[in-house]
Parts: structure tokens; sequence; C-alpha cells
């Protein structure tokens, strides 16, 4: 114990007096910290934004106010009022944006068909998107394997390179405890970064105290210990620092970049999604098909689904709202299928990527991050299920109004439905990618393990 | 007295190659062994035996009785190794490097105690404080040798340790290791000078291919004849 | 002698087992990343036209209807991919495929590759363009780290200079060499792509597709000059191979990964964008109040009627030869489209703002140079995709206000009857034009010059430091 504490405080002078190392590091925080502020002010962001939608629909209310002073049909009202459907973030959105600068975090819903409205997409500056985000997870997931790399690619290399090695195990020290003091000198400097970063993330973003935090921390040390795994691997090839450099990187490129982009061919492909421009286009075959449809027709299949107001009076005049709505819903059902397998077709690409996921420890991880944080596509797709449910809420409130024809007063305007959903943390995905890491950081410890023990450490 | 560094029939084979051909050698207390022969004759694999650095194919090496592929750990108390170049952490200064060694060898020591140490290896006292990366070859020799000292080691194992010395830092050397060997301390010293074999042994071997094929006293030769054996055994 | 020295050179890249095996991986991928590109091309490409002819025959197949039906009936606008998007995809997978083109209203432009799928997308695309911008200098910079430390540790560099060469006729034979090297892994890719769309639809815009591919394989070439001469010029200066090669390894990590994405995400917290919601209100509320006085649209639209009334001398709407509704419409949307033309291009100026800041940093950084040229050239980056959104919109326009135009001439009590079937077919369908190389190069001026800057100021100021550098 007393020669562990005395290499590892020599690993710290060695450490300090190494510039570049200290240089990255410090890079590294500061990478650390700005993405703690870039996720935690997107999401202050897109909640200013959420919040401010109340606010847009007063105004839309007192404008539809001054153009219908009096009881209005409830038709004119659904046509042109905007409900708000929000995607409120977790607290731990701003570590993990996810997907959730692609997919809208709000939708704005008429009484019109809803799968017309169910696929807008936000103003998005696609360059940024391209580019990702540059959140906490970004940092640990991309940039701390390159730290731990540039700590570990000559952690016995260079003591040989440098000629120091002889000397050192000509010491009462084993070559294994002076690799293990290494090892755990830049163990506690990677952690210790992380653990630093990860409190100031959590804290910023003011993240309740729960079980997740355990969950977050588990995940982010897990997949540190994964690559530091890897750097025992590769140096129990005792192979020089610059093979062991390459050797590291390009681990780096296979699991960081190489598999999730091979995989994302391969799901793409193994799981087609069916179309959603075949589901937007019938959607609206169907609905203005509901104009030349003969009204009666129209009327007995809506009936079918809402049977409460199968006795309401026979539509004579050319034009009525309640005949308007129904073969918007209409619309709807006949595209329903088409909805549901694309809903569905989504989840099970999704699905997939997350069995496929232990290939690459760091799609584990991250697709573990973006689970708790509740920024993946299940989450968006949730949303969209939510938002569903509150056009059917929206169709149930105005309905009456339709077909009893009680006129639209001022004081139902308060009386609309409304919306806000917050999707959870999916901790069951974040646990299953923690296996995951763990398995494959078990695999490599292993793995490097026996190849150290299977042979002497070349002095030269 | 027992042996204080011992090999009994130790071999060492590589695949198509016999480097060490069952060497059979007792070295006692004070006793200096300058061990002769070209490159690739076989010495620095006899030293890298006695340090356990490899394995040997057959037979042991012992240091203070202790057997080096068993104990690996334990017989580096007792022997000290200083290569042909000292290579040391080059930005770590001369006093931190030697505070490393003695420490992980077991011995703390204060700063002065070190710096009396590294002065008395012959390092010049204001070189101490500064980082190794600006020392010479023989500056950083002498903080082996001060590393050597302050382990208190039973057993000095050298390779080449004058080559590429100037003659003085190559005669103050040897000077000290005569100091060294009056106290007790076994030397075991691979070498291509013949001359300064002659002035610090105590023994001369000659090895060539693997073989020990001639051990002999210094008393009983004189340096020319030193050298006419030499070259009769490498015809 | 800078010949000799590259050969020496190229000889010895092309018997090291371990860049042998490298190139091969990479050319490998390249040519796997150009097939598969080709194949997802392939098929989103018959998707979406497929999409669009069957809205187009949807169109034109409708029975008798009001002209105000037809423009609520609407049509789809599909983007088609360009020719070269299978060598660099860019922004496609972040840009919808298709708008919702109808009456009063701007739709966004739906369903993105990004919003199909989960966060696996956002680990990026295996692309030909992702190979040769990433992968590839990786490749140069372990060809080339030890350039300069390898021959000084061996000695060698001594016994060259002792035949009478200068440090820089050796950088130049090992540039020379280096290059050959490299163009053995990228060219039979860039034939292979050459070839596939000579195998394709190569009748429609050839030229335009050609040069863009001829521009596309030279921009790279000189970004791969620009990474070998850096590498070799950083081997020269450094002392030991392993200096140079961490020195250049955090040089890729920095332009590579961290500078793009650091850029990018910093413009676009400098100047925040509004959402969709904000832009739809403040069309709507200034369609509404805006410019023209504060007068509420009742009162614009009896204005307007007033107008018709006096200029054709009538008194009653039953005499006047327009419908009156037909002409407000036509007004109505004039008027909101210019509103919206406004603030759209607002929102197009404060993108273009956001992504100022990566547009210059290829100044400092080559590989944001070539990404910005590379996609440009492909057709997929933000200016095209503009372009897109534009002639979607244009097209919108012109369909509405056509259709407002049959309503006018109706006359009056326009919505008890219909025109019939044959008008619809009379009606151009959207066809998109992308637009040609000469237009896209004015977008790409910035990069392509930081590119040459970049070629050279190594080529002169980085050989002097060779000059300088340490000999033995």
């Amino acid at each position: 114990m007393r020669l562990f504490r005395l290499l590892f405080y020599y690993e710290y002078l060695h450490f300090k007096a190494s510039r570049g190392l200290l240089l990255l590091t410090g890079l590294l925080l500061a990478a650390g910290l700005y993405g703690i502020y870039y996720g935690t002010a997107e999401v202050a962001r897109q909640r200013r934004h959420l919040a401010e939608l109340p606010a847009l629909g007063r105004h839309q209310v007192a404008e539809l106010q001054v153009k219908f002073p009096g009881p209005a049909e409830a038709g004119e009202i659904g046509y042109y009022h905007h409900n708000y459907a929000l995607h409120y973030p977790t607290a731990w959105a701003s570590l993990a944006l996810g997907q959730r600068d692609v997919n809208p975090y709000y939708l704005k819903l008429r009484l019109l068909g809803l799968q017309g409205q169910l696929y807008a997409s936000e103003n998005v500056n696609p360059v940024k998107a391209l580019s990702g985000n540059f959140d906490l997870a970004f940092v640990l997931v991309y940039l701390f394997p390159l730290l731990i790399i540039a700590l570990g690619f000559n952690l016995l290399s260079s003591e040989r390179e440098q000629g120091i090695l002889p000397l050192l195990l000509a010491q009462p020290v084993s070559a294994t405890q002076l690799v293990l003091a290494k090892l755990a000198f830049r163990l506690a400097v990677v952690l210790g970064l992380g653990a630093l970063l990860s409190a100031v993330g959590l804290a910023w973003a003011r993240v309740p105290f729960d079980g997740r935090v355990g969950l977050w921390l588990a995940l982010g040390g897990g997949y540190c210990l994964f690559w530091f795994g890897v750097v025992v691997l590769v140096a129990a090839g005792q192979r020089s620092s610059s093979f062991n450099a390459m050797a590291l990187l390009g681990a780096w490129l296979t699991l960081v970049v190489l598999v999730p982009s091979l995989l994302s061919v391969y799901v793409a492909a193994a799981r087609p999604v069916p179309q959603g421009l075949a589901l937007t286009i019938q959607q609206r075959e169907a609905i203005h098909g509901g104009w030349d449809q003969p009204k009666m027709e129209t009327m007995r299949r809506f009936f079918t689904h809402y049977p409460q107001y199968r006795d309401t009076a026979t539509i004579r005049e050319r034009f009525a709202w309640r005949w308007y709505y129904a073969f918007q819903y209409l619309g709807d059902q006949s595209a329903a299928p088409l909805a549901t397998a694309y809903a569905n077709g989504q989840a099970q690409r999704h699905a997939l990527a997350q069995r496929l996921a232990w290939l690459s420890p760091a799609l584990s991880t991250q697709l573990g991050f973006n689970a708790l944080a509740g920024t993946d596509l299940p989450a968006h797709l949730a949303f969209q299920q939510s938002a569903t449910r509150y056009h059917d809420a929206l169709r149930t409130f105005y309905y009456p109004f339709l077909f009893k024809k009680i006129p639209f007063t001022h004081a139902d305007y308060a009386r609309l439905p409304t919306h806000s959903f917050t999707s959870p943390s999916d901790t069951h995905a974040a646990w299953a990618g923690l296996g995951q890491l763990l398995l494959s950081t078990i695999a490599v410890y292993a793995l490097g393990l026996a190849l150290l023990r299977g042979r002497a450490v070349s002095i030269r | 007295m027992p042996p204080i560094l011992e090999a009994r029939n130790l071999r060492k084979e590589y695949p198509g190659k016999l480097a060490l051909k069952n060497l059979n050698l007792q070295l006692a207390p004070g006793e200096v062994f300058c061990l002769l022969g070209q490159n690739g004759a076989g010495k620095s694999t006899t030293i890298n035996l006695f340090l356990g650095f490899i394995a040997p194919t057959a037979g042991a090496a012992f240091i203070n009785g202790l057997e080096v592929a068993r104990y690996p750990l334990e017989i580096k108390r007792h022997l000290a190794y200083i290569p042909e170049n000292v290579l040391l952490y080059p930005h770590l200064t001369g006093l931190e490097n030697l505070a490393l060694l003695s420490s992980l060898a077991g011995f703390k020591y204060s700063e002065s105690e070190l710096r009396a140490y590294l002065t008395r290896a012959g390092l010049p006292p204001e070189a101490a404080g500064r980082r190794v990366g600006t020392y010479s070859k023989g500056m950083r020799q002498k903080v082996g040798i001060a590393s050597a000292v302050a382990k208190r080691a039973q057993v000095l194992l050298l390779d080449e340790p004058t080559s590429g010395l100037d003659p003085k830092a190559s005669n103050e050397f040897s000077e000290l290791l005569q100091q060294l060997s009056s106290q007790g301390t076994a030397v075991f010293m691979a070498t291509h000078d013949i001359f300064r074999a002659k002035e610090v042994g105590t023994r001369v071997g000659i090895m060539r291919e693997g073989e020990l094929v001639d051990v002999r006293p210094t008393t009983t030769l004189n340096a020319n004849e030193l050298e006419q054996l030499y070259l009769k055994h490498m015809q | 002698m800078v010949r000799s020295i590259a050969h020496k050179e190229f000889l010895g890249t092309l018997r090291d087992r371990r860049f042998a095996a490298l190139s091969l991986l990479l050319l490998a991928l390249l040519l796997a990343a150009t097939l598969v590109g080709r194949r997802g091309y392939a098929t989103l490409q018959a998707e979406r036209t497929l999409a669009q002819r069957q809205v187009n025959e949807q169109f034109h197949h409708q029975p008798g209807r009001h002209p105000h039906r037809v423009a609520h009936y609407g049509t789809f606008a599909f983007r088609p991919r360009a020719a070269l998007s299978f060598l660099d995809g860019g922004l496609d997978a972040f840009t919808g495929a298709v708008v919702y083109l109808e009456a009063h209203q701007q739709n966004s432009v739906n369903f993105s590759p990004a919003q199909q799928a989960g966060s696996l997308i956002r680990f990026g695309e295996l692309s030909v363009a992702f190979v040769l911008q990433t992968l590839v200098p990786l490749l140069l910079i372990f060809l080339c780290f030890g350039a300069f430390t390898e021959e000084r540790e061996a000695g060698t560099l001594r016994l060259l200079l002792s035949q009478g060469t200068t440090l820089r006729q050796v950088a130049w034979g090992k540039i020379v060499g280096y290059g050959w090297a490299a163009a053995l892994v990228v060219v039979p890719a860039l034939g292979l792509a050459g070839g596939l769309l000579l195998s394709g639809e190569a009748a429609a815009g050839g030229t335009d597709r050609w040069s863009r591919l001829a521009l596309f394989g030279l921009g790279y070439a000189v970004y791969f000059f620009v990474v070998i001469v850096g590498a070799v010029v950083v081997s020269a200066r450094a002392s030991q191979s392993r200096a140079a090669l961490v020195t250049l390894l955090g040089c890729w990590m920095l332009g590579c990964l961290i500078l793009p994405k650091a850029t990018t995400n910093l413009g676009a917290g400098l100047f925040p964008a509004v959402t969709k919601a904000q832009l739809d209100a403040a069309v709507h509320e200034e369609a509404q109040h805006g410019i023209n006085g504060h007068d509420p649209q009742d009162q614009r639209a009896a204005a307007l009627k007033a107008a018709l009334f006096k200029q054709y001398g009538v008194t009653d709407e039953k005499d006047l030869p327009v419908s009156v509704a037909g002409v407000t419409m036509a007004e109505g949307e004039a008027y909101s489209s210019r509103v919206y033309q406004q603030h759209f291009a607002a929102l197009t100026r404060t993108y273009e703002r956001q992504n100022a800041l990566s547009t210059w940093a290829s100044l400092l950084n080559p590989y944001q140079a070539i990404r910005l040229l590379s996609m440009g050239l492909a057709g997929t980056d933000f200016a095209h995709y503009v372009h897109f959104q534009q002639a979607a919109e244009a097209y919108r326009y012109r369909l509405v206000q056509h259709l407002n135009g049959l309503q006018a001439r109706m006359g009056y009590g326009d919505k008890e009857r219909r025109l019939d079937a044959a008008t619809w077919r009379a009606i151009p369908v959207f066809g998109y034009q992308a637009p040609p190389l000469g237009w896209a190069l004015g977008y790409l001026a910035l990069p392509a010059l930081a590119l040459l800057a970049w070629a050279l100021g190594l080529s002169w100021l980085g050989l002097r430091l060779v000059d300088k550098s340490a000999t033995g």
C-alpha cells in the first residue's frame, strides 16, 4: 500500500510536469463546462418558447373574440383556434439533448384532421443539426475516451522508450504494481473530472436527487472504465507508443464512429420504415374526398364511431361544420393503419438499434443517457401519442357544440382542454444500456488481463 | 562465508540460439567480478537473469541465497543495477529521481541525506536540483550509483558502466567501486574494457558465445597478459 | 532529386505492411460507402419521384371543382436528391423531404430522415465525404508523422543531406511520394463514383454533374495536399516521432471533431432563431394589421370592393365581370405571401448568421473548408436547401394565384359553380430544377479561398520552417 501511494504520488508528479496533458485536461474541463452551459441554455430556450405559447394562444383568443363578438358557431372557432400540445423537457434533458433539437417540442393543433398536423417540423437550422449538440453527454461519450487515450497510450511504453524501465524494475517493484498504480492515477484523474463535471451539470440543470443520479454516474463511470480496459488491452501488447496511439485511436474510431454509422445503415435497411410520405398523401386524399362524397354516406360512417350523435338533425344545407369535421375525422381514420405502421416502424427501428448497441459501448452509453433524459425517439413517439389523445379530447369537447348546435360563447374559450407532456426517464432502457456496457467492460478487462498474464514485461 | 551471488547450471536458450551455456559461478561479499566478452557473448543475458528480467531455461540464479525466479521482488532489495546508459525521468530533478528510486526500495531519506548521497557519488551539488533532462550521461550515471548506494545493496550489477564516459569520470567511477567493495559490496560487472577490469576486478571471467571459458584472479596476471589471454580466447 | 526521394518514399510506403493494410481497409470503406450511398440515393430518389408523380396525377385527375377547393386540396413538393448526394449527403439527413403546398399558409418541409431515426443517426453517416474528410487525413497522419523524425532517429537524414540535397528538397520529395500513395487510395473510389454517375441517368444535366464531380475531386486533392504538407512540416519540427504523432493527432481531433461542432453550436447560441409558432404568429399579425395602415382585413376587403365598383362603373356586385371573392383572395394571398417572404428571409438570414462563424472558421480549419466545399458541390448544403424551399414557395404562390385568377374570372356567384376537370390538366406541375454549378460556386468562394490559402501558406511558410529545422 505504501508502495502504491508512492507510485501514485510520482504519477502525479509526472502528470504535473507534462504540459500537454495538463492542457488537454484543462481543455476537456472547459469543453465539459461549455457542454453543460450549452445544454442548459438550449433546454432553457425550449422551456421559454414553450412558456410563450400559451400567451400566443391567449392573444389569438382575444383576436377571435373581436372577430366573433357574440356567440359563434363552434365550427368556426375550431377551424381557426390554435391549440398547443407541449412537450416539456425533463431536467435531465440539459445533459443529453438527444433528438430534442430535430423533433418538434410542441405541435400546433386545430380541430382539423390530425395526421396533417402531427408531423409538422419546427424551424431547425440543418447545419447545426448536422453538427450535433455539444452537450455533456457528447463530452463524456466522444471526448473522454480521447483523454483516456492521451493519458494511457504510453502506459508502459513511455518508461520503456525513455529507458527507465530497467532501473525501476531493478527495485523491489513488480510491473503489475507499476501498471496498477499508473492506471489508478489516470483513473482518478478521469473519474474525478467526470464526477466533477457531472456534479456541476446535475446541479446546474437542477436535477432531482434520486436513483437516476446513480444511474447517470454508473453509465459515465462504466464507460470510462471500459476505455481504460481498452488501454490495458493495448498496453498488454507491449508495442511502441506510436503503435499504441494508432491502435487506440483506431479503436476509438471503430467504436465511436464506424460501428454506429454502419449500424445506422444496417438498421435502416433491416427495418424499413413505411414512409411518412404515403401517409400524408393518403390522409389528404381521404379528407378532400370528403367534399365530394354524399353527406348522408359520410355521416353514416361517422355515426358508427360516434353513435351518440346519431339522432342529430339530418344535414340539408350545402355546408355544415359537423359534416366538415366528420370527414376530417374519417380522413384520419382512413390513414390510421398507415400512421400506426409508421410509428411502429420507427419504434422497432429504435428497438433494434438498442438491441445491437452492445456492439459499441459508446452507443450503449449514449442511448442510456438519452433514455435517462427522455430525449430519444421513444420519448417523441410518446409525445405524439399524447398529442393524439389531446386531439381526441379537443374533438370530444367540440362535438357537443357542433352536433347539438350549442353556440360557442366567450366563456367557452377558458373551458378548452389544454395539454402538457413531459417525457419520463426511461430507466428501464438506461439499465439495459448499463448492462450492455458492463458486459463489454468485463470482456475487455478479462481479455487484457489474460494477455498481460500470458507474457513477461519486456524491458526494452 | 556463503556466496552473495551464485549461478548454478544457469542456462538460457532462445529459439535457435543458445544465449548462456550452463553457468556456474559464486561471488563472495567484497568481491569484484569483471565479465569480459564481445557483443552478444551473453554478458547482458547473464545480468538480466540475475535481475529476473528474463527466466532461465534451466538452472537457477541466487542472490543472497534466494532463488531469483522464485523471489523476484525480494532479491531486488539486495541488489542494485546500473545499466550502460542510466536513463531517468527527464522532467524530474536528480533529487526527485533518487527519492523515487530509493523510496521504491523502501528507504525514506530526508532531502539533505539524498543530497549527501548524490554528492558522494560525485554529482556537483548545484546539479542535484536541476531537471535530469539537462544532465550529461556521466551525471545520470552518478544518480544511478547514488541510488545503488542509498539502497545499501549488497550486490551491484553493472552493464558496461564505463562505456562512453570520459577518462576522468571513468576513473572516479573506478575509485567509487573500490570503495564500495572494500565495505563488503559484491560487484558483478560486464565490460569490454580489459584495463579497467584488471584495475578494479578481483577476478575476471571471459565469456564466448554464451560460455564462460576462463576465470582468473587478477592478481595472477598483468594487463598485457590479460589482453593476450582474451585475444587467445576470441580466436 | 525531388523525384528520386519521392520514388523512395512511394516504394517505402508500398512496402510498409501496416500502410498497405490500413489503406486497403480504407479503400474498402470508401468503395462500400460509395455503393451504400448510391443505393440509399436510389431508394430515396425512387420513393420521392414516385410520390411526386402520384400527387401530380392526383392533381391532374381532379373532378370538376371550384378553384378554391383545388387551392385547398393543394399539392406536394418533394425534394429530389441531388445527383452527387450519394458522395456527400451533407444536410440531407436533417432537411425534410416534402412540403405540402396549399392556399393561405406556408408549411414546413417535413419527414427528414433524422426525425424517423433515433439518436443513432447523430453518430454520423458513413459516406464517401466522411471517409475522405475524416479518415483519409488520419491515414495520411500515420503515413507522414515519421517523415523526418524517423530519418533523424535512424541517422539517414544526414546521409541524404550529405549527398547534396537540401532539407526543402527532401520535404518536397516526401510530399510528392506520399501524395502518390494517397492517390492510390482515393482515385479508385472516385473512379467508381464516376462510373456510377455514368451508369445512372446521365442524360440530364450531364456537364453540370461532371464539372461538379471534377471540382469535388480537385477540392479533395487540395485538402489532402494541405494535410500532407502540414504533417511533413510538423514532423520536420518535432524532436521525436512520438511528439510529431501526438501533435498531429491533437490537430486532427481539434480540427475534425471539436472545432466544427463548437463553432456551429456557438453560432447558434449567439443568434437565436424564432420558432415556427412565433414566425407564423408574426406573419399572421402583420398580414392582418400590417404596413397598409392599421385597417383590419374586413375594412381592406370593403375598400377593394369599392375600388372594383369604381373601376367597372357598377353599383351592384352582380354586375361585376369578376368575382369579388376571387380578387380579394388574390389580394390577400399576395399580401400575406409578401409578409411571409420577409419573415422567411429574416429567418434564413438568422441561420446564415449562425452558420457564418463556422464558415469563417474554415480560414482556421481546412476541415471546415472542405466540408462546406464538398456539400456545396454535392448540392446538399444550406444554400441548396433554401433554394428548394424558395422554389417550392414560388410554385405554391404561382399555383394559388393562378387558381385565384380562375376564380375571379368566374364572375359573380362563383361559389355555386365548378370548373371542369380539364382545367386542372392544363396547370403545370411542380418540377424542381436544382441550381447550376455557377450558382453554387457563388456560395463557396470563402471556403475555396480558405483551402487555397492553406495550400499556398503551408507550401511557403511551412517549407521555410522545414529549412530551419534540425538536420541530425
